[in-house]
């Protein structure tokens, strides 16, 4: 569904990227992990086209998108779920889900994808007249999976959904990225959390210095010694 | 820009209200102070204030949109004076529309002067974005505070405009005889109609202009983008022109108060760099970058400019404005309805 080939991508005169590789396959869970400041981000950003690839390609669905202005790849239904910082604080929930539906153009399918995440996360329908900036930071990241589910998109690719927040939350949202891949979307998910991410996906890719280092299956990687070298920069540890 | 209003900390507001009341006491003991007097100070201080707070509003709209302070507004609302003008030359020895509306003529001619000023303007605002500002985003990363070189860039642009329109229109000051029907009475006071319709016109384009933000889809976007460009990509927006929408409307609704300001005094080249600057001061006054406070800023200093050359000393007008301005930055530096730090950061 995505396929990044040789992506060679930066900020500025800064080069993050050094030729990435990876594929995602139809509803399956694909998780990229990594240190910070290795790139996981920045690929995201590329694919979304938040900054422009320098060189090599990105695929989605048969047709390059790494030319196309951001708001135009969101048309084509590649949709990233910022983190749970990332909303509008001083709009209500509902806002800011209708904001997520933006490029819709019937009301009524505006209303019906707000009923299904509500269907999703329960939790947003009790505050959904609340101001966002009151939430907290379990509900702000439902709000930010939620609002990238308005659009009716093919594929999410989430950026660190864990960030910062509880095991018990992180358990229950990773249980709502599972239910969401079973509706029929493919999931892309960057994770600092391995074992939660690996747990969680089919396949896994780990990034080191801005190039795929490790991949295979997540069943596989769990035990990898190398994934936990790549990531842990060569220290032994319990993972 | 859309927080709810906070109104300061405690012991800013003693001092402020301190100075507000020592103000008035100043002005009551004025010679000159009686019931007739104060009705026209604070029909007149209304309706200049409300230009201010039209112009106003148009920065705090550039400043939330965009992160960059438009020094080049002033220039919108000369020029959109110019362009209520140039329709109303085209518009008035035309019989046939006489004919029609023998009655409401002068009115019907108005009303489209002020269409024509808020299109061509949003129009013009739209392409000098388009052309002049937006090459200069390409290399800074976007609109952003650390963007000097739009701000530079504004005030050039003032330049050029004014000479532009020193070229077109040249220097000499035009007149701009509305007919608006006869003075109108309100409380024994003989006031102009045009007075009253400024106030009403400018309060009307603050409303629509909440309305459209709040109520509408585009609006939805607007204050999306407002937030976060990055966010409003994510989410489908298209930024750029969304971008240029926010510049356009700032610019058409300065236009409208260019055409609003020219009946009552006249149109010149040089009227637009006086209003930025007491625009800028009602900005400041209401918190820069609220727009609610814009209206509310615009108000106070037009009606502390009027009251203060009328009963303090009328020799130098322009110089309240200023005065206000100091004294809120060293009292309330977050002016009347300061943005939160936390909204924008």
């Amino acid at each position: 569904m995505l396929k990044i080939d040789q992506l060679i991508s930066g900020y500025g005169s800064v080069q993050i990227l050094n030729g990435a590789n990876m594929k995602v396959e139809k509803q399956s869970i694909v998780a990229l992990l990594g240190g910070n400041g290795t790139g996981k981000s920045t690929i995201l950003r590329a694919a979304s086209g938040l900054i422009r690839s320098w060189k090599g390609t990105i695929e989605f669905n048969g047709e390059q998108i790494q030319n196309l202005p951001a708001h135009e790849i969101v048309g084509k239904g590649l949709v990233q779920v910022t983190q749970g910082k990332d909303v509008f604080p001083a709009m209500s929930v509902t806002e800011n889900l209708k904001l997520g539906g933006f490029i819709l153009k019937s009301k009524q399918q505006l209303s019906d994808n707000l009923e299904k995440v509500y269907n999703y996360f329960p939790r947003l329908n009790e505050r959904k007249d609340q101001l966002a900036a009151t939430l907290s930071g379990g509900e702000l990241q439902m709000l930010c999976i939620g609002r990238g589910l308005m659009s009716n998109p093919k594929m999410i690719m989430l950026d660190e959904p864990s960030a910062a927040l509880a095991p018990q939350i992180v358990l229950d949202i990773f249980k709502n990225i599972n239910r969401i891949r079973q509706d029929g979307l493919t999931v892309l998910v960057v994770e600092q959390n391995v074992r939660m991410a690996l747990l969680l996906a089919d396949y896994g890719y780990v990034i080191k210095d801005g190039v795929i280092n490790v991949e295979g299956d997540s069943k596989k990687l769990m035990y990898d010694e190398s994934v936990k070298e790549s990531y842990l920069g060569g220290t032994k540890a319990n993972v | 820009m859309f927080n709810k209003l906070r109104i300061g900390k405690k012991g800013e507001n003693i001092i402020f209200g301190t100075f507000v009341l020592l103000y008035i006491g100043w002005c009551v003991n004025s010679p000159d102070m009686n019931i007739e007097s104060l009705k026209s100070v604070l029909t007149i201080g209304l309706s200049v204030g409300i230009i201010y707070g039209l112009v106003a509003l148009g920065i705090s709209l550039i400043y939330t949109g965009l992160d960059v302070v438009n020094f080049s507004h002033g220039e919108f609302f000369m020029i959109g004076a110019f362009a209520g003008l140039t329709m109303f030359n085209l518009l008035g020895n035309q019989d046939w529309i006489f004919n029609i509306f023998p009655d409401a003529y002068g009115w019907i001619i108005y009303v489209v002067c002020l269409f024509t000023a808020f299109v061509s303007m949003g129009l013009f605002g739209v392409f000098i974005e388009r052309v002049f500002l937006r090459p200069l985003t390409k290399k800074g990363g976007g609109y952003t505070v650390a963007g000097m070189g739009i701000i530079i860039c504004g005030f050039g642009l003032s330049v050029v405009l004014i000479n532009v329109a020193y070229l077109i229109w040249n220097p000499v000051a035009k007149p701009f005889p509305a007919e608006l029907g006869l003075p109108m009475e309100i409380g024994g006071l003989f006031l102009p109609i045009t007075y009253i319709w400024m106030i009403v016109v400018g309060l009307s384009v603050a409303a629509g202009l909440w309305f459209f933000l709040n109520k509408t889809k585009m609006g939805l976007g607007i204050r999306a983008v407002a937030y976060s460009k990055d966010v409003s990509n994510l989410v489908g927006i298209n930024v750029p022109l969304y971008i240029s929408i926010i510049f356009g409307i700032a610019c058409a609704i300065a236009g409208i108060g260019g055409t609003l300001v020219g009946p009552t005094y006249q149109v010149v080249v040089f009227m637009g760099y006086i209003i930025l600057m007491k625009a800028f001061a009602a900005a400041v006054v209401g918190g820069f970058g609220n727009l609610p406070g814009a209206i509310v800023g615009g108000f106070t200093v037009g009606i502390f400019e009027t009251a203060s050359s009328f009963y303090i000393s009328g020799s130098h007008k322009d110089l309240y404005a200023f005065l206000l301005m100091i004294v809120v930055l060293m009292i309330k530096p977050t002016g009347f309805f300061g943005v939160q730090v936390k909204m924008k950061a």
